[in-house]
C-alpha cells in the first residue's frame, strides 16, 4: 500500500492499482445511488409525459394550489422550530454529561441517552400513541385523578407533531454536543470565572463559541431529520398533519403522478440544501469539518 | 457548572429535576409499549386486565401472540434477511472507502469526500423515490429497447437492498475511518520490514486493528436497516419487511401484538447495542 | 512585618479528600509585593493548595485571608485573585485583545477604557501590535505573555501562576524566568507561583516554600534553602547533594549555636559534621548531606584546615562545559562521590583512572538525624 516507501516502478504502479481498485465501488455507489437518481428526479420532474420535452409546469402547479406551498412552508417552519427546541432541552442535558459528572456514572447517563434511539422510530412513535390518545395512558391518568371528565385527545395536533419531532431527533442533538463539550477544557472556564465572568456570560462566551460546530451539526442532522420525518407527522399528526413528505408519497403511490412528486422532491432537495447552507454560512462552520 | 465552581442548591434542585424530568420523557414511550405488551386486553390501553403472556404465546384465539402470527414471522424473516445483505455490502464498501480517504490522495478527494457524506442530510422519503424514479427509468429502458425485463429494478426487495445501502454506507465510513486514522501507520512498515507483502500487511496487522470497528459498523448497519421506515417504505413491493408490516397493523388499528413484537425488538437492540458498546470500550 | 503589608495569610490550611490528604496544616503569609513559590515534588498539594487559593476548592479546615479578610466565602470571580493556569487557557475563540479585555468587559468598565488598558499592558509585555491576533498565532513564549496580561490587567491583589513555563523548551524556559521576575517587579504585583522545578524557584522567588506530602518543609529565602536546609529533604530536593547514612559517634558543642558531630557512615566513613539542631543523641542514625559544589577538589593531599579529606579515584567525568562534574570512587569504602569540576587548568587533563583527593569542612557537610529520613522516605 502507500507506506511502501520503496520508489521502484513497480511498487508505484501497484499503488495506483490499489487506489483504483479502492476508488471503484466509491465511484459506482455514489455514481448510480446518489448522483444520477437525483439527476433522474429532477429530469423527472421537467418532463412533460404527454407531449415529450420540457416544462416547468409541474412547478406552476406547486405555486398555484395552496395546499401545497402552504404545507411546503408549514413543514419548513415547524421543521425549523422542532430544531430549536431539541437544541434548548437537550443543551442542558449534554452538557451536565459532558462536564458535570465524570467516570462510571457519566457513561451511564449517557448511555440512557443513546439507548432509547436503539429502538426502531416505529415502536417510539407507536409508544407516543399509547401515552397520548382518547384511550391512551395520560387520559386515563387525568380521569383517575378527576381533572377531566371524559377521554381527552392528545393526538392530532401540532404540538403532538413537534413532540414526536422533538423525541426522535434528541440523540442526533445530544451526541454532538456532548463531543464538543467534552472537548472544553475545565481550565477555561475556571479561567472564565477567576478573570470575574458570572455563568451568564461564561456561558455565552466560552462554551456557547466553544460548541458551534457541535451545536451547528446537531442542528442540521435534526433539521434535515425533521424535513424529512414521515412516520411522526403521519400517525400522530393524523390525516390533517399535511406533511410534505406526505404529499411525496401521495403523488407517488397513491396518485402515480411521479412528474408532480419528483418536483415536489427537487423542491424539498433544495429548501433543505438552502437551510443547511445558511446555516453554516451564518455560522462560519464547513460542511466536511462538522459533519465528518 | 463545573464541580470545582459551587452554584447555590436552588440551581442544583432545579437542575437535577430537570434531567430527570428528561430521562421520564425519553424512557416514557418505550416503557408504556413493553408494559402493554403483558396486559391481558384485546387493545393496547387502560384498563389493566391482569398479566398474561398471550399476546407471545397464544396459538389460536382472538389474541394471536407473535410466535404464531405468520405474517409477522415473515415479514422479520423478511427484513433480517434485508439486514444482512445490507449489512455485508455496506461494511464492505464502507471498508475500502475508508483506506481510500484515509490512505490516498488524489485530485478531487475533497469533492468526493464531500459528496460520501450527502447521504446523510438527504431526508430517507427522497433517497427512495429518487432510486424508484431511477431504477423504473433503467429497467424500461431495457424492457423497451432490449426486451430484457429487469424485475429486480422493480419495486421490491432488492431495490429495498439497493436504498438502504445507499445511505448506510456513509455511516459505516465514518465509523471505520474514524479508527483507521487512529492506526499507527509504523505498525505496518514493521510487518513490511519483517517480511510481509502489502497486502498481507494490512490482512495482518491493519484489519484486526480496525475489527471493533468493523464490528461496530455492522451492528449500526444491521440495526438502521432492520427499523429503517422511510427509504424502505417508498421502494417495497407486495412483500412487506417489519417495520412496513407494522405501520400497516398500526393505521388499521392494532391489537398488543405490536407491544410483544416491539418488547422482542427492544431486547433485540439491547442486546446488539451492549455489545457495540462493550467492543467500543475494549477497542 | 506590619500587619497591613500582609498580602495572603493562609491559617492552618488541610484538604481532605476521602482518605487522602492532600494539604497538611499549612500556615503561611505572603509580604505585598513579593515572589513567593512554593516548590515540591509533583503529588505534593501544591496544585490543590493553589486551587484552593483562587476559590476552585475549599479548604477542609483553616481560614484564608487576603489584606486580612477571609476570603472563604467568596466565589472565585469575585475574589481579587487572578490565575495563570497550567496550560494558560487562553480562549481559543477570541483574538488575543478580547482574551485580556475579557475581565474588564466583567467589571463593565467601559469600551474606549477596555482598549486603552489593553493596548497599555500588551505594550509592557512587550507585544503592543498582537493585539488582533489569534491565539495559535502566537509562539509558546508570546502566549505565556498574554497569559500574564490577561490577568495582571485586573490590578489583582496576588497573581496565582500553575508551573506556567512546564510547557515550554530548555531555553525558552531560562529566558521567560528572567522575563517573568522581569514583570513581576515592574508591575509590583505579589505573585505565588508554584513548580517542582528548583532553578526556577530559586531564580525567581523573594520567598519559597518546600512543599512534601502535604506539609510545608521549609519557609526561606533561595539562600537559606540552599545553605541552610532544615530538613533532609529540603537539602535533598533543593540542588544537588551527596548522602551518606550513618551513625553518631560524638558530638562537641561549638560557639556558634551550631553542634559538631563525628559520624561514622555505614560504609565506613569517619566525617565530621554540624546540624541544626543540637539534640541528636550519640549513636542514633543520621544522613550526612555533602553539596559536589562545597568539596575541594585536589590532585595531592591538602595540608588544610577541612576537616574532612577523602583520597578517591576518578571514576568518570560527565563533562557539562562549566557544570562539569567528576564522579569518585572513595579509595577506603569503595563509595560513590560526585563533586564540581573546578574549572582552573590543573584539573583540564583530568581523566578516569586519576588519583584526586576531596575535602570539605565540617560546616557544609549537614547532618539530619534519621527519624527525618525516614518522614522523607520517598526520596
Amino acid at each position: 500500500m502507500l507506506v511502501s516507501s520503496s520508489t521502484a516502478s513497480g511498487s508505484r504502479s501497484r499503488i495506483k492499482l490499489g487506489m483504483w481498485l479502492l476508488l471503484a465501488p466509491l465511484c459506482l455507489w455514489l455514481l448510480l445511488l446518489i448522483i444520477l437518481p437525483h439527476i433522474e428526479l429532477l429530469s423527472f420532474s421537467l418532463s412533460d409525459p404527454d407531449e415529450g420535452g420540457l416544462t416547468l409546469s409541474f412547478y406552476g402547479e406547486f405555486f398555484n394550489e395552496p395546499l401545497y406551498w402552504r404545507t411546503f412552508l408549514r413543514t419548513a417552519i415547524m421543521s425549523i422550530l422542532a430544531t430549536a427546541l431539541t437544541l434548548v432541552i437537550a443543551f442542558p442535558v449534554a452538557f451536565f454529561i459532558a462536564k458535570m459528572i465524570k467516570g462510571r456514572s457519566k457513561g451511564i447517563l449517557f448511555a440512557m441517552c443513546l439507548i432509547p434511539f436503539w429502538v426502531s422510530e416505529l415502536v417510539r412513535t407507536f409508544g407516543w400513541m399509547i401515552l397520548l390518545r382518547e384511550s391512551g395512558v395520560i387520559s386515563s391518568g387525568l380521569q383517575w385523578l378527576g381533572l377531566a371528565d371524559s377521554g381527552v385527545e392528545l393526538l392530532y395536533t401540532d404540538a403532538t407533531i413537534m413532540l414526536g419531532l422533538v423525541y426522535s431527533a434528541m440523540l442526533f442533538m445530544v451526541v454532538p454536543l456532548v463531543s464538543t463539550l467534552d472537548s472544553l477544557d475545565d481550565s477555561y472556564i475556571e479561567a472564565g470565572y477567576d478573570l470575574g465572568g458570572n455563568n451568564w456570560n461564561i456561558m455565552r462566551e466560552i462554551i456557547i463559541p466553544h460548541a458551534t460546530p457541535g451545536i451547528v451539526s446537531g442542528c442540521i442532522i435534526v433539521f434535515m431529520l425533521s424535513l424529512g420525518n414521515y412516520l411522526t407527522p403521519v400517525l400522530l399528526g393524523g390525516k390533517d398533519s399535511l406533511w410534505f413528505t406526505e404529499q411525496i408519497y401521495t403523488q407517488f403511490i397513491t396518485r402515480f403522478n411521479w412528474e408532480q412528486g419528483s418536483a415536489f422532491g427537487i423542491l424539498l432537495l433544495l429548501l433543505s440544501s438552502l437551510i443547511v447552507w445558511l446555516g453554516l454560512k451564518v455560522t462560519g462552520q464547513s460542511f466536511t469539518k462538522t459533519m465528518g | 457548572m463545573i464541580p470545582s465552581i459551587k452554584q447555590t442548591s436552588f440551581f442544583y434542585r432545579i437542575y437535577h429535576s430537570y434531567l430527570v424530568l428528561f430521562f421520564l420523557f425519553l424512557a416514557a414511550p418505550l416503557v408504556v409499549v413493553a408494559a402493554f405488551a403483558f396486559n391481558d386486553s384485546l387493545f393496547p390501553s387502560f384498563p389493566w386486565e391482569g398479566f398474561t403472556l398471550s399476546w407471545f404465546f397464544s396459538e389460536t384465539g382472538e389474541k394471536i401472540g407473535i410466535f404464531f402470527d405468520s405474517e409477522l414471522l415473515e415479514s422479520i424473516a423478511l427484513s433480517s434477511a434485508i439486514a444482512i445483505v445490507t449489512t455485508l455490502c455496506a461494511t464492505l464498501v464502507a471498508c475500502t472507502n475508508a483506506f481510500l480517504f484515509e490512505r490516498y490522495s488524489f485530485p478531487g478527494k475533497s469533492f468526493l469526500y464531500v459528496l460520501m457524506l450527502l447521504p446523510l442530510v438527504i431526508p430517507g422519503v427522497l433517497l427512495g423515490v429518487s432510486i424508484l424514479v431511477f431504477s423504473s427509468s433503467v429497467a424500461n429502458y431495457f424492457e423497451d429497447y432490449w426486451f430484457i425485463d429487469l424485475e429486480f429494478l422493480r419495486p421490491g426487495l432488492t431495490l429495498v437492498v439497493i436504498g438502504q445501502f445507499a445511505f448506510i454506507t456513509t455511516i459505516c465510513t465514518l465509523i471505520i475511518s474514524a479508527r483507521l486514522r487512529k492506526f499507527d501507520l509504523s505498525l505496518e512498515e514493521a510487518a513490511l520490514n519483517l517480511g510481509a507483502t502489502p497486502i498481507m500487511a494490512v490482512f495482518t496487522v491493519t484489519l484486526p486493528y480496525l475489527k471493533p470497528a468493523l464490528i461496530g459498523a455492522a451492528i449500526v448497519s444491521f440495526l438502521m436497516s432492520f427499523e429503517n421506515f422511510n427509504t424502505t417504505f417508498m421502494l417495497v413491493g407486495s412483500d412487506a419487511p417489519l417495520t412496513v408490516a407494522m405501520y400497516e397493523r398500526l393505521r388499521e388499528g392494532s391489537t398488543p401484538v405490536l407491544n410483544a413484537i416491539s418488547v422482542l425488538l427492544m431486547l433485540g437492540s439491547a442486546v446488539l447495542a451492549i455489545i457495540n458498546m462493550s467492543m467500543q470500550k475494549k477497542a | 512585618m506590619q500587619t497591613d503589608a500582609i498580602d495572603l495569610a493562609c491559617e492552618n490550611i488541610c484538604k481532605h479528600f476521602s482518605e487522602f490528604t492532600a494539604v497538611d496544616n499549612v500556615s503561611f503569609t505572603i509580604p505585598q509585593g513579593s515572589f513567593f513559590s512554593i516548590l515540591g515534588p509533583s503529588g505534593c498539594g501544591k496544585t490543590t493548595l493553589l486551587r484552593m487559593l483562587a476559590g476552585f476548592e475549599s479548604p477542609t479546615s483553616g481560614d484564608i485571608l487576603i489584606k486580612n479578610k477571609s476570603v472563604l466565602d467568596v466565589p472565585p470571580n469575585k475574589r481579587p485573585i487572578n490565575m495563570v493556569f497550567q496550560h494558560l487557557a487562553l480562549f481559543p475563540t477570541m483574538n488575543i485583545e478580547q482574551n485580556i479585555g475579557y475581565g474588564l468587559r466583567r467589571q463593565g468598565v467601559a469600551k474606549a477604557e477596555i482598549a486603552e488598558r489593553v493596548a497599555a499592558v500588551l505594550k509592557r509585555v512587550g507585544l503592543p501590535d498582537s493585539g488582533k491576533k489569534r491565539v495559535d498565532q502566537l509562539s509558546g513564549g508570546q502566549r505565556q505573555r498574554i497569559a500574564l496580561a490577561r490577568c495582571l490587567v485586573l490590578n489583582p491583589t496576588l497573581l496565582l501562576l500553575d508551573e506556567p513555563l512546564g510547557a515550554l523548551d530548555l531555553k525558552l524556559r531560562e529566558q521567560m524566568k528572567i522575563e517573568l521576575k522581569q514583570l513581576q517587579k515592574e508591575f509590583g504585583t505579589t505573585f505565588v507561583y508554584i513548580t517542582h522545578d528548583q532553578s526556577e524557584a530559586l531564580v525567581m522567588s523573594d520567598q519559597i516554600a518546600v512543599m512534601n506530602q502535604g506539609k510545608f518543609e521549609q519557609v526561606g529565602t533561595p539562600h537559606e534553602l540552599y545553605y541552610q536546609p532544615k530538613t533532609a529533604f529540603v537539602a535533598s530536593f533543593v540542588g544537588d547533594t551527596n548522602r551518606w547514612s550513618g551513625v553518631v559517634k560524638s558530638s562537641v558543642n561549638q560557639e556558634d549555636h551550631q553542634t559538631q558531630y563525628q559520624v561514622t557512615t555505614n560504609d565506613g566513613l569517619t566525617l565530621d559534621c554540624v546540624s541544626q539542631s543540637s539534640d541528636i543523641p550519640v549513636s542514633s542514625n543520621v544522613d550526612v548531606f555533602v553539596r559536589p559544589e562545597a568539596i575541594t577538589v585536589s590532585l595531592s593531599a591538602m595540608d588544610n584546615c577541612l576537616e574532612n579529606q577523602l583520597e578517591c579515584q576518578v571514576e568518570n567525568i560527565l563533562f557539562d562545559g562549566a557544570k562539569s562534574q567528576i564522579i569518585a570512587i572513595d579509595k577506603q569504602s569503595g563509595g560513590c562521590i560526585t563533586a564540581a569540576m573546578p574549572q582552573t587548568a590543573d584539573f583540564m587533563g583530568l581523566k578516569a583512572g586519576d588519583a584526586v583527593y576531596l575535602s570539605f569542612s565540617a560546616k557544609q557537610a549537614l547532618s539530619f538525624s534519621e527519624k527525618q529520613g525516614e518522614m522523607n522516605a520517598s526520596l
